[in-house]
């Protein structure tokens, strides 16, 4: 394009592309976008092949017909945002300006270069002027604006909100150990939030000066560009004019290094991220993988990136570093050396030093070199064993990444190399023998499985010997624990009393494998599971239900992979359907005002948040909701075997901090739960924070018998 | 170096057995593992074995057993042994220690190990011989009830702490070949997990008769030292006086007895 | 002394003879009558003679002494004296402690010689030849023995269960037996350390608060420790708890440990292991809570609860206001 006409052309509604540039010029503009499109496309590319390299599942992860499918549902969660504003409501807005923006400027950045180089030198066609050069224009402003205004709300979250989730000292790390702040993170992520500014402001001033050189007399559409151009007016032409040139180059070349250093920087989540959550499985954490028969010779779990499946090794590399995860960790909350997020991220870091050289060093954010793929991920200098065993695997962390990344079945996949190579607490390692040996956690004679029945004044029937309507898997804590077997006859005469036809396995029951599995004793879950499954499959019933979400969760979704198919419930959810078909006339005869505590099995992975409410609703009692509720509930710290280590005398445990939580409801007098372990749990943790006073604790069971009492009076009076 | 480690298949009793006629116990009331000192013996082998100066040694792990106890071999190849013996004759049915020992001693001959590893005693025959009765048939070197251990390879001889009464401990060095009985919390015995027990299925476990390991059927009952005539139930707590009640009561006639006697 | 009677083998370590030597004698008058009524009492030590007035108790016919080559108990040096007094002797029964010395030696004497035999037996009696007790099922049942067609039958006795007979003053007749033990020795004493050294004596203690397996946690400790202090009572362990680094040596009741004899011992989630019996058994009063209501220890307490020990333990601190 000649040097001389500007004005004119200015005049006709469009602009110069590459206003006065020497074709020397223009030749090395275009090597370097060449250059920048090979840098970024050997970025992406690397990853894959590193991906591609993980032993412990699939490559792809879904067969490739399932992939449009899943890219596509990928992609509305994307532009819905629905995962990101989740729980962050201000975060969710800024980033959809962001994304908008950047999306908007750059697809306008496309238009034009395919006018350019394309419909131009080879149709002739010029469709860069007119209305659909104002349009442009128009759309790119506001959209640039968005884009600020969403980098500036980020910018004054991270300097001056300062949440919690965006510190990045690693609860992992002592202080003074290298590492612990992770300082390289929080300067990339400012580098690339400004860098974002930097690029859009440097477009508006462009226009702003091109305006105030040509005055185009049509800023309105182009108001970014027109403010700017007023604080320019007086400015001479000749400066305008080397201002304007020299900030052609800087906007240029800085967006062209910007697109070259996308997969090598924290700008790589554009790509990663979307992958890991358009390849999410909705059952991470629910249902934990088995170990597929041709690895079954090979040591367990993941010791050595090598050992990872692809679809984690591509989970690691997508984490944003937003920190819900580090935020909703009951580990993490407790003062424990784990945050899921720090975890993703050492591996992550491992992962970019496998790849090696200074590449992988610059996209490990750090440069004191390292190792190779053959390197144990588990260690010292990785990811320590008191982190890999603080994990409650509440699935907490899974619920609240808005990309997608499994944190806790990872950290089980670590579990299960440590189990395998005896690196697990002495406590664990004997609950797991005595699991093995007797077939529960308590150590006790299965023949004792169903001695809890033997205080009702009825017999409960045993579901091998007749056939059932429901068959109520017990579970360890409700046939043992002296405090849930009065829950479990409570639930049992609650069944009889509504004439459910019901019957339990006795000493054919074994535990579920649920805690096992999540403790990494992958072996002995299966033991467990073929077991319960062999048994189960001899009995002739309609639905399982179980007062053990723990069993609950095992039995509904893990069993199945091993050949299980069947109906099965929570007893809240039984309660409910009783309640309902008026068979327990519960009439809401209470009026006690109470907190529901969801069990992390029974909610979270299980989705059973309304029937247990709807009970307390049905029974006159009022229901006063804690801050972290329903999927966002905090676990009572017995979840993944957690229950079998001694907790460091000194720590608040997560049951505690849960308990004071509930007693600042007001005038809170209940404290419900739905789960054995909970019972124990909390029943504990109301006497030692000191609160004994103020709350007691109800099995939900044990409500619904209590306000079946009066009734009863009443009948007979 | 080559390690031999004798191990048992032990019983517990669950709280409320039955006595047979014949005077056993009713099997329904047993649960069978492997005997807790033999953990610790098995450990000491292994960790010997991997410290780099018995590294490359070979761990044969034997018992005398019926086949149930090959699950107390399952566990031990599961936590590293090389191989399992079993020997096993009807004859050995209630055998006591001395005929064990007897049968063990034709093992451990055939294998002429450097190092024999028992445990200290079985957790339900509680005789502690077993280990010394077998350095006897052996005439081997031994140290019994030891509870630390180092290996000087130059010199090929071991250096035992052996645990006395009272918090005494005696400190003797050892000459190889000889016979170790462990004690009890000498080390972290492993955990084995159950894939690891299945996998070790596919380790060699062999199972000998009498014959096979040299013995004539007459063996046992010659070696036997002792017959056991009948079990009993002990007559329970003989003078324990019963505290019954809630947990409060108890609490509070503990509380009088203690200030009872005192004072007195 | 001719062929038959008994042979009882004293026990001592560094220049002290070991109470169990005495107990022994009184053990050996519940069979002496069966075997001829004489009982003779073997010592082996470098100056075994200085033992000899000592165990020359009532009922003691005649005490033999052995020379040994070692300052010290030697294992094989040990085997070959008590085969060498078996051969010379012949006796019919011969006794020794169930002790530590005893588990290194008599078991491969019983081996090599033959012999009738039993381990850590609680109870000797004649009934047309030697019979004796000792638990089975760890001791949850208890097993009666007889050795057919034995000459001779060597037992291992408990401590701690026959009275200790008094201490003779020279009444019995000493003899020397000249066993041939030069070169027989294959392990070379060190030293002797005590590993049980710590800030508390637990065998000075009046009151005992002895805690085992069944805390569970290490977790729990500090409770006990707390109930302990307000009860005015030593806590002490068993084994499990030393084992699992749990509590240091310094305050392990049991065979290994110290032997105890407060004038109360309270033990709460203690089995009573055979070990652990040995070290407090002759504590005054004995008072056990244990969930399991066959668990040994019910078998020397004098008072005993089955009954959860925590809550047992919330109520004590309770009843101490």
């Amino acid at each position: 394009m000649p040097g001389g006409g500007t004005l004119l052309q200015a005049a006709v509604k469009t602009r110069p592309v590459f206003w006065h540039l020497s074709v020397g010029l223009k030749i090395a503009w275009y090597a370097l976008a060449v250059v920048s499109v090979l840098v970024f496309l050997y970025g992406v590319a690397r990853p894959f092949y590193k991906w591609s390299r993980g032993r412990g599942g699939p490559w792809p992860p879904y067969p490739w017909r399932e992939l449009p499918a899943r890219l596509w549902r990928g992609l509305q969660s994307l532009l819905s945002h629905r995962t990101i504003a989740r729980r962050d409501r201000l975060a969710g807005w800024a980033h959809r300006g962001i994304f908008y923006g950047w999306i908007v400027l750059f697809a306008g950045t496309v238009v034009l270069g395919f006018n350019t180089d394309f419909t131009k030198p080879v149709f002739g066609l010029d469709y860069f002027h007119g209305n659909f050069y104002l349009g442009y224009k128009e759309v790119l402003n506001v959209l640039g604006t968005v884009l600020i205004a969403g980098v500036l709300v980020m910018m004054f979250r991270r300097g001056v909100l300062r949440p919690r989730k965006l510190d990045y000292t690693r609860p992992d790390r002592a202080p003074g150990e290298v590492h612990l702040e992770r300082r390289t993170y929080r300067v990339g992520d400012w580098a690339f939030i400004s860098i974002l500014l930097v690029i859009a402001l440097t477009g508006f001033v462009l226009e702003g000066v091109r305006i105030a050189m040509s005055h185009p007399g049509y800023g309105g559409t182009q108001f970014g560009g027109w403010v700017v151009a007023q604080a320019l007016s007086g400015v001479s032409s000749a400066t305008l004019g080397g201002v304007r040139h020299g900030l052609w180059w800087f906007h240029g070349l800085l967006a062209i290094a910007f697109v070259a250093s996308i997969p090598y920087t924290k700008a790589g989540h554009m790509i990663t991220s979307y992958l890991s959550l358009s390849l999410r499985d909705p059952l991470a954490g629910k249902r934990l993988a088995v170990i597929p028969p041709e690895r079954a010779s090979a040591p367990a779990g993941y010791g050595q990136l090598q050992d990872f499946s692809p679809l984690h090794l591509l989970q690691i590399d997508a984490c944003t570093k937003c920190g819900r995860c580090h935020e909703a960790c009951p580990a993490n909350a407790t003062g424990r050396p784990l945050s899921p997020r720090d975890v993703v991220l050492e591996l992550h870091e491992q992962s970019n030093v496998a790849i090696g050289g200074v590449l992988g060093g610059l996209m490990a954010g750090r440069l004191d070199g390292g190792g190779a793929q053959d390197d144990a991920v588990v260690g010292q200098d990785g990811v320590r064993t008191e982190t890999v065993w603080s994990c409650m695997q509440c699935n907490a962390c899974v619920e609240a990444c808005p990309v997608g990344i499994e944190q806790a079945p990872i950290i089980n996949q670590l579990r299960r190399r440590l189990v395998e190579e005896g690196e697990l607490d002495p406590n664990v390692q004997s609950v797991l023998q005595t699991i093995h040996k007797s077939g529960n956690s308590f150590g006790e004679r299965n023949r004792r499985r169903g001695r809890w029945t033997e205080e009702l004044d009825f017999d409960v029937k045993d579901a091998r010997r007749e056939p059932v309507e429901v068959l109520w898997f017990v579970g360890d804590y409700a046939s043992f624990d002296p405090r849930s077997q009065r829950v479990s006859r409570t639930l049992a005469r609650l069944l009889d009393r509504a004439g459910v036809e019901f019957g339990i396995l006795y000493d054919g029951e074994r535990n579920s494998g649920n805690d096992v599995r999540r403790v990494g004793e992958e072996g002995l879950f299966e033991d467990l599971a073929e077991h319960n499954i062999a048994a189960i499959s001899e009995c002739e019933f309609q639905r399982i239900m179980t007062s053990d979400p723990h069993s609950l969760n095992t039995l509904r979704n893990e069993y199945p992979v091993l050949g299980a198919d069947w109906q099965v419930l929570h007893h809240a959810e039984l309660l409910l359907e009783l309640i309902l078909a008026g068979r327990l006339d519960v009439g809401g005869r209470l009026s006690y005002r109470t907190t529901y505590h969801d069990p992390c099995y029974l909610g979270r992975h299980n989705g059973v948040y309304e029937a247990p409410r709807q009970i307390l609703r049905e029974l006159g009692c009022t229901l006063l909701e804690m801050p972290r509720n329903r999927s966002n509930s905090f676990c009572c710290g017995a979840g993944g075997g957690r229950i079998w280590i001694p907790d460091e005398p000194g720590q608040e445990r997560p049951a505690e901090n849960r308990i004071r939580e509930a007693v600042a409801l007001q005038a809170v007098e209940l404290f419900v739960v739905s789960c054995p372990k909970d019972v124990t749990m909390f029943e504990d943790a109301i006497k030692t924070s000191g609160n004994a006073e103020r709350i007691e604790l109800r099995e939900l069971t044990e409500l619904v018998e209590e306000a079946l009492l009066p009734a009863e009076v009443a009948a007979t009076t | 170096m080559k390690f031999v480690v004798c191990v048992k298949q032990v019983a517990s009793l669950d709280e409320e057995f039955e006595l047979l006629e014949g005077g056993g116990v009713d099997s329904d009331f047993v649960e069978w593992e492997l005997n807790e000192w033999d953990t610790f013996s098995l450990e000491a082998a292994l960790a010997l074995r991997e410290s780099g100066e018995g590294e490359g040694g070979e761990v044969v792990a034997v018992t005398v057993g019926e086949q149930e106890a090959e699950e107390a071999l399952l566990a031990c190849l599961a936590r590293g042994a090389d191989r399992a013996v079993r020997v096993w004759d009807e004859s050995l049915q209630g055998a006591d220690p001395l005929a064990v020992a007897r049968v063990l001693a034709a093992v451990v001959e055939r294998e002429s190990p450097d190092l024999v590893f028992c445990g200290v005693q079985s957790s339900d025959a509680v005789t502690g011989s077993t280990g010394t009765a077998l350095a006897g048939y052996l005439d081997m070197a031994r140290v019994a009830v030891v509870t630390a251990l180092s290996y000087d390879a130059p010199s090929s001889t071991l250096t035992v702490d052996r645990e006395l009464e009272s918090g005494l401990v005696e400190v003797v060095r050892i000459g190889l070949p000889a016979l170790l009985t462990i004690q009890t919390g000498i080390n972290e015995p492993r955990y084995a997990t159950l894939r690891a027990i299945k996998q070790a299925r596919e380790k060699p476990l062999v199972t000998y008769g009498l014959e096979d390991v040299g013995l004539d059927a007459g063996a046992v009952g010659v070696a036997a030292g002792a017959h056991t005539i009948e079990l009993q139930t002990p007559e329970r707590g003989a003078g324990a006086q019963l505290l019954d009640g809630s947990p409060a009561e108890v609490a509070a006639r503990i509380v009088e007895i203690v200030q009872e006697r005192m004072s007195g | 002394m001719s062929d038959g009677g008994v042979l009882i083998l004293a026990e001592a370590r560094q220049g002290e003879l070991r109470e169990v030597s005495l107990e022994l004698v009184s053990a050996a008058r519940e069979v002496a009558a069966g075997v001829g009524g004489r009982v003779a009492v073997a010592v082996i030590d470098q100056q075994a003679e200085r033992f000899a007035n000592a165990v020359g108790a009532d009922g003691v016919s005649e005490v033999l002494t052995v020379t040994s080559p070692t300052e010290h108990f030697e294992a094989h040096v040990w085997q070959r004296a008590l085969e060498g007094l078996i051969e010379r002797e012949r006796p019919a029964i011969v006794l020794a402690g169930h002790t530590i010395d005893s588990l290194g030696f008599v078991p491969a004497v019983a081996a090599r010689l033959g012999l009738g035999f039993a381990a850590d037996v609680t109870a000797v009696w004649w009934a047309q030849g030697p019979r004796a007790r000792r638990g089975a099922y760890g001791d949850k049942l208890h097993a009666e023995l007889d050795f057919p067609g034995k000459s001779c039958t060597l037992l291992t006795v408990r401590p701690g269960i026959f009275a200790a007979a008094p201490a003779g003053s020279g009444a019995a007749a000493a003899r020397a037996v000249e066993i041939d033990l030069d070169g027989t020795a294959r392990t070379e004493h060190v030293e002797f350390r005590d590993v049980a050294i710590g800030d508390v004596d637990i065998t000075k203690a009046e009151f005992l608060l002895s805690i085992g397996r069944g805390i569970e946690d290490k977790d729990n400790i500090p409770r006990f420790e707390h109930l302990a202090e307000r009860f005015g009572a030593t806590l002490s362990v068993s084994r499990p708890l030393v084992d699992a680094g749990w509590m240091p040596n310094a305050r392990q009741v049991g065979q290994s440990g110290k032997t105890v004899k407060p004038r109360v011992y309270l033990a709460l989630g203690i089995s009573g292991a055979v070990q652990h019996l040995a070290g407090m058994r002759s504590a005054d009063t004995i008072i056990a809570v244990n969930t399991d209501p066959e668990a040994p220890i019910f078998g020397v307490a004098h008072f005993g609860a089955v009954a959860d020990l925590f809550e047992v333990a919330d109520e004590l601190e309770r009843a101490l206001g």
